[in-house]
């Protein structure tokens, strides 16, 4: 796993660059990429960590369906860099669960990370994309954190050592978080040829060539389950 | 410290560094789950490396330095229906300053929940303590410090299965070291024990209402020992009766008031009266179980407290105890032998993952009449430690710590004592 989350943050900031010409009528209008990712059967795991301190149970939780994957460009469309916006985006913070737990951004991004649960928490990450440890903060509350560089967050909170979440920055706007059955979709595609990786759950569970020319109508890519 | 013991206990630390520096990428991040959720794994390892502690002033009851302590840990819960846990930590503790290795089953408890909405559990077996805060705390991973509070794991002079035939013995045990031996009860030497353990559960049965979330919550058990010397069996016929009620009046604080009430000495002392020297000398010698009162208890009253907000946490436990001693003659001490521990810390993230924090810590005794005049039963003891833990991954946190202990009274009087630890956990 190691070698897989080296290589997809590498491939996350290669994107720079790799960068290649796209060209034609297309590459105003751009095409769409389509497919399906198929998840692995065994959902992510969201159940408390033991402990034999307890006296009791802890409360109840509605955990909300996880999306779990995510379809980007290892390399980008030459421009793909120049309309980067420093958005907004939100991690919430409900039900001792990040919502959403796969957040994907583009650099320069400001994520706010509202508490609405009744207790604590302490949002922190010591990815080296981005360290930051928010401290403790109760709910209604809001914190931020601007993601200035490309790469894999690992968030998670330092009071409740069941809660992690994925934020994936990238240099480029072309990649698509997957819904909760695997299906995605990358727009306003212009023609080249470029890798797609879908990375699955921490790790790049496959890379496809694709090829996109000027007469293209839209490309369908699915990622099976190796 | 002989040099191979100490290299050998740099060794553990050093080995976890290195596993966790190649590892800790692959080690879980979420709960370790199996059998579709029904059963979450947690685990731990700790390695410690410290100075011999000459004055025995992080002496556990297990007879091992807190500062040197090695410890692999498992947890795990079955739940095989909704309202119903099987909850065990299952532990293997040593001493990297070469003592004996211990095996145990730290807790093993079965979780009821009769309403599935309500916050009312029930929990029986080897179930953690209601009293006061710090015996609960998952302390590799929820603390800065090293060393623990001195209520929780100082030993003082007061053993559960002999008792002194008078103050003057009493409070000469202050001098002799670890191991103290009295005239009436067991003949051997033997530690004496904490005001409370954070190195024991009990067994017994508990029952919660309110959970954590809630603005109040109170948690009542019935087990077989005590706070300072939890069992598997009672060992003298009585029950402890322990409660806590604690209250959230804002996010970030939580405030507990703890009782606690058992017999503390065990039927040994009582059978074993008169088999001693000194007791069948006494032509006055009394039943054992005869106290001014009819009863030798421990008597506890504890007050925790805890806020933080931001980057900032503090912490302060009040810990008091108050045993009555059988009466084997008479010289018995009729008094109620009382001491109070009070513990404040505080700790403060400076950068993610480095955190600062320390703690002063004060132990005292109260005063008997004997011979001497009236003196303190015990030699009270002040510590002061500060440190300081680094995250290096989530999963791995190295702490250093420097401890400086003092005492009134005994061989050491005084100790600084750095100390290293390593701990992976997942």
């Amino acid at each position: 796993m190691t070698s897989s989350r080296t290589a997809s943050a590498v491939a996350l900031a290669a994107g720079v660059m790799l960068a290649v010409p796209g060209t034609g009528p297309a590459q105003t209008r751009g095409v769409t990429i389509r497919g399906r990712v198929e998840l692995p059967r065994a959902a992510p795991n969201s159940e408390r960590r033991p402990s034999a301190g307890d006296l009791g149970d802890g409360p109840a939780r509605d955990v909300p369906e996880r999306r779990r994957a995510v379809v980007y460009f290892e390399t980008a469309p030459r421009g793909a860099f120049e309309d980067r916006e420093g958005g907004r985006a939100s991690m919430d913070q409900r039900h001792e669960t990040f919502v959403p737990h796969l957040l994907a951004i583009t650099v320069g991004t400001t994520v706010d990370f509202p508490n609405n649960d009744r207790t604590y928490h302490n949002v922190f990450s010591l990815s080296k994309p981005r360290r930051f440890d928010l401290g403790r903060y109760a709910a209604g509350r809001s914190k931020s954190v601007r993601f200035d560089r490309p790469g894999i967050v690992r968030v998670f909170c330092d009071i409740h050592s069941h809660m992690n979440a994925f934020i994936l920055v990238f240099t480029h706007r072309f990649y698509s978080v997957a819904d909760t059955d695997g299906r995605y979709q990358i727009d306003h595609v212009p023609p080249g040829t470029y890798t797609l990786v879908a990375w699955v759950e921490g790790a790049i569970r496959e890379t496809r060539s694709v090829q996109v020319t000027p007469e293209s109508r839209g490309v369908e890519i699915d990622f099976p389950t190796r | 410290m002989p040099r191979p013991r100490r290299i050998g206990g740099l060794f553990a630390v050093c080995s976890l560094l290195v596993v966790a520096g190649v590892d800790a990428q692959v080690l879980p991040q979420e709960t370790v789950s199996l059998i579709g959720g029904r059963l979450t794994l947690g685990g731990e390892v700790t390695a410690t490396v410290a100075p011999d502690d000459d004055g025995q002033f992080n002496t556990t009851d297990y007879d091992r330095s807190a500062l040197q302590l090695l410890r692999f840990g498992v947890t795990a819960s079955f739940r095989p229906v909704e309202r119903l846990a099987f909850v065990t930590e299952l532990r293997a503790e040593g001493d990297t300053g070469g003592g004996p290795w211990t095996a145990l089953p730290f807790a093993a408890y079965v979780r009821v929940r009769p309403w599935k909405d309500r916050n009312f559990d029930i929990q029986a077996g080897r179930i953690p303590p209601v009293f006061g805060a710090a015996g609960r705390r998952i302390y590799a991973t929820d603390n800065v410090l090293i060393g623990y509070p001195l209520a929780w794991q100082y030993l003082t002079v007061l053993r559960t299965d002999a008792v002194p035939a008078n103050a003057e013995e009493l409070i000469r045990a202050r001098d002799t070291g670890a191991a103290r031996w009295y005239s009436v009860g067991s003949p051997s030497y033997a530690a004496g024990v904490p005001l409370a353990t954070a190195f024991r559960y009990d067994t017994g049965v508990e029952v919660r209402i309110g959970g954590e979330q809630q603005r109040l919550s109170w948690a009542s058990a019935l087990t077989a020992g005590t706070i300072s010397s939890p069992g598997a069996r009672s060992e003298n016929g009585g029950p402890q009766f322990s409660t806590r009620l604690a209250t959230r009046p804002v996010t970030g604080m939580i405030v507990g008031v703890s009782f606690a009430d058992g017999q503390f000495f065990s039927d040994d002392v009582a059978t074993s009266t008169y088999r001693t020297p000194y007791a069948a000398a006494d032509p006055y010698a009394m039943p054992a179980a005869a106290t001014t009162d009819g009863r030798y208890h421990q008597t506890s009253w504890g007050v925790d407290a805890e806020y933080s907000i931001g980057h900032f946490l503090a912490r302060a436990e009040l810990v008091t105890a108050r045993w009555r001693l059988p009466i084997v003659g008479p010289e018995s001490i009729r008094e109620p032998l009382t001491s109070a521990g009070l513990a404040v810390e505080g700790r403060y993230r400076v950068w993610p993952g480095i955190t600062l924090g320390a703690r002063i810590d004060r132990l005292g005794f109260g005063k008997i009449d004997s011979v001497y005049g009236r003196q303190a039963w015990d030699a009270p003891v002040t510590r002061f430690e500060g440190g300081v833990a680094w995250a290096a991954t989530r999963n791995l946190i190295v702490r250093s710590s420097v401890q400086y202990d003092t005492r009134t009274r005994g061989g050491v009087r005084s100790a600084t004592l750095p100390a290293l630890q390593a701990t992976l956990w997942f």
